[in-house]
């Protein structure tokens, strides 16, 4: 049998709008509404959540397998250190600053089939992953990036056209301080021979034969390290680059040199 | 005459300007508020906006708002951010209701029950996707989340 047309745009007769009530006569309540009872989304209690959701700090992972994958591809070079600016401009990783991301995290995915000896700069790393990168020759380093700078090291051309100095690289916070003068977790701001120590028990730890740097043809590029309070490689704070005239303006004066050098 | 400091319960007509003093008045308010409706117009003439209890004034407003007036975006409703969760694979995680009132006359099996957090039904989860923007369904790689591992499902046969 057939079934009967109302016919008319919008499909005729009751329009799709059902029989009589407040459907059909476009009066229903507010979503979420009851009927007066207490709705199931008040009925449950508060409970934190996301509380504080908007100051809790977001690293980006990144893989040991994605990286693996960007360098094969060329799209990040391992002869050069391999920095938080390198991965956005090969667009590795996508990094939010405003969405409170403080950085990338090296993550243990594709530990076994990791084999490239880079030098590389993230934000945080766990112990398999700083294992692994040693095992093949290389140099892993934590450092901290406040927000503002994070933003200027993932887009520094934006940020050179805009005129304004870099600015100096703020240090971390009280409960990151800790963190990052760790040698286990090879902090910037811990002791060089410490992270040497470091380095052996975490090779006595996997059982890996820790391949000795120095001899390394490489070791040049893969012992340069950012002072604490830059931001770029070969840019000291204080600098402004002109990008239409291909020139970088120094600051000559002495209050400006001291603050920039503090 | 009414007398200078005496309140009424009873909401004044509109319009009036009798003036109570400020101390009589209560400062807080009974309701949750999140956000409070506009006073009607014919009570913004008046300047003595102390004549009528504020909690008669506040009321929460629990509409969603689908295109708001300053912007033209979807507004979140408040009320579901403070209790729910959200996991990235779609399940909305809840605290049972009654899990820190009158514990001394629940049995210690119930107080567990009620201790657990608990997925919210097909149903629910719609409705609390619909009343959320799409900020709270990013992705979020917090550092030390205890519910990190539950973003994602594993093993799921359809």
């Amino acid at each position: 049998k057939e079934r009967r047309r109302g016919r008319g745009r919008y499909g005729g007769r009751k329009c799709g709008r059902g029989h009589k009530g407040e459907r059909q006569r476009g009066n229903r309540p507010r979503l979420g509404f009851e009927g007066g009872q207490t709705p199931f989304y008040l009925a449950i209690p508060k409970y934190g959540f996301n509380e504080g959701h908007s100051l809790r700090r977001q690293y980006q992972p990144l893989s040991l397998q994605r990286l693996q994958y960007l360098i094969d591809l060329g799209r990040v070079d391992p002869t050069q250190p391999i920095d938080l600016t390198q991965l956005t401009n090969a667009r590795g990783v996508t990094v939010q600053p405003l969405k409170r991301d403080y950085g990338v995290q090296l993550v243990e995915e594709g530990a076994d089939i990791f084999s490239a000896k880079v030098n590389i700069e993230v934000q945080r790393a766990s112990e398999l992953a700083i294992a692994t990168i040693e095992k093949n020759g290389g140099v892993v380093t934590t450092s901290f990036y406040d927000p503002r700078s994070l933003e200027i090291l993932c887009k520094p051309v934006v940020f050179f056209l805009r005129g304004q100095p870099i600015p100096k690289r703020m240090l971390p916070p009280e409960d990151l301080v800790r963190y990052y003068t760790d040698a286990r977790n090879r902090g910037y701001l811990a002791d060089p021979s410490k992270v040497a120590e470091a380095r052996l028990e975490l090779a006595k730890k996997y059982g890996y034969v820790l391949p000795d740097i120095t001899k390394d043809e490489l070791f040049k590029m893969l012992s340069a390290r950012k002072d604490p309070r830059q931001i770029f490689f070969g840019l000291a704070p204080g600098w402004i680059v002109n990008m239409a005239d291909k020139k970088i303006l120094k600051p000559t004066d002495e209050r400006l040199l001291k603050y920039y050098s503090s | 005459m009414r007398a200078a400091g005496m309140p009424s319960l009873i909401s004044k007509a509109p319009g009036s300007t009798d003036r109570w003093s400020v101390l009589l008045s209560p400062r807080w308010c009974p309701f949750q508020a999140r956000r409070h409706q506009h006073l009607p117009d014919s009570l913004r003439t008046a300047r003595g906006l102390t004549s009528l209890l504020p909690s008669i004034l506040q009321q929460p407003a629990r509409t969603l708002t689908y295109c708001s007036l300053r912007n033209g975006k979807r507004k979140t409703v408040k009320a579901v951010v403070d209790r729910f969760l959200r996991l990235h694979n779609g399940l909305w995680v809840r605290r049972k209701a009654g899990y820190k009132k009158k514990l001394w006359k629940k049995s210690a099996a119930q107080k567990k029950r009620l201790r657990e957090l608990v997925l919210c039904t097909r149903t629910q989860c719609k409705l609390l996707d619909k009343m959320t923007t799409s900020f709270w369904k990013r992705r979020n790689w917090y550092v030390d989340d205890p519910y990190q591992k539950y973003h994602d499902r594993t093993n799921l046969r359809v």
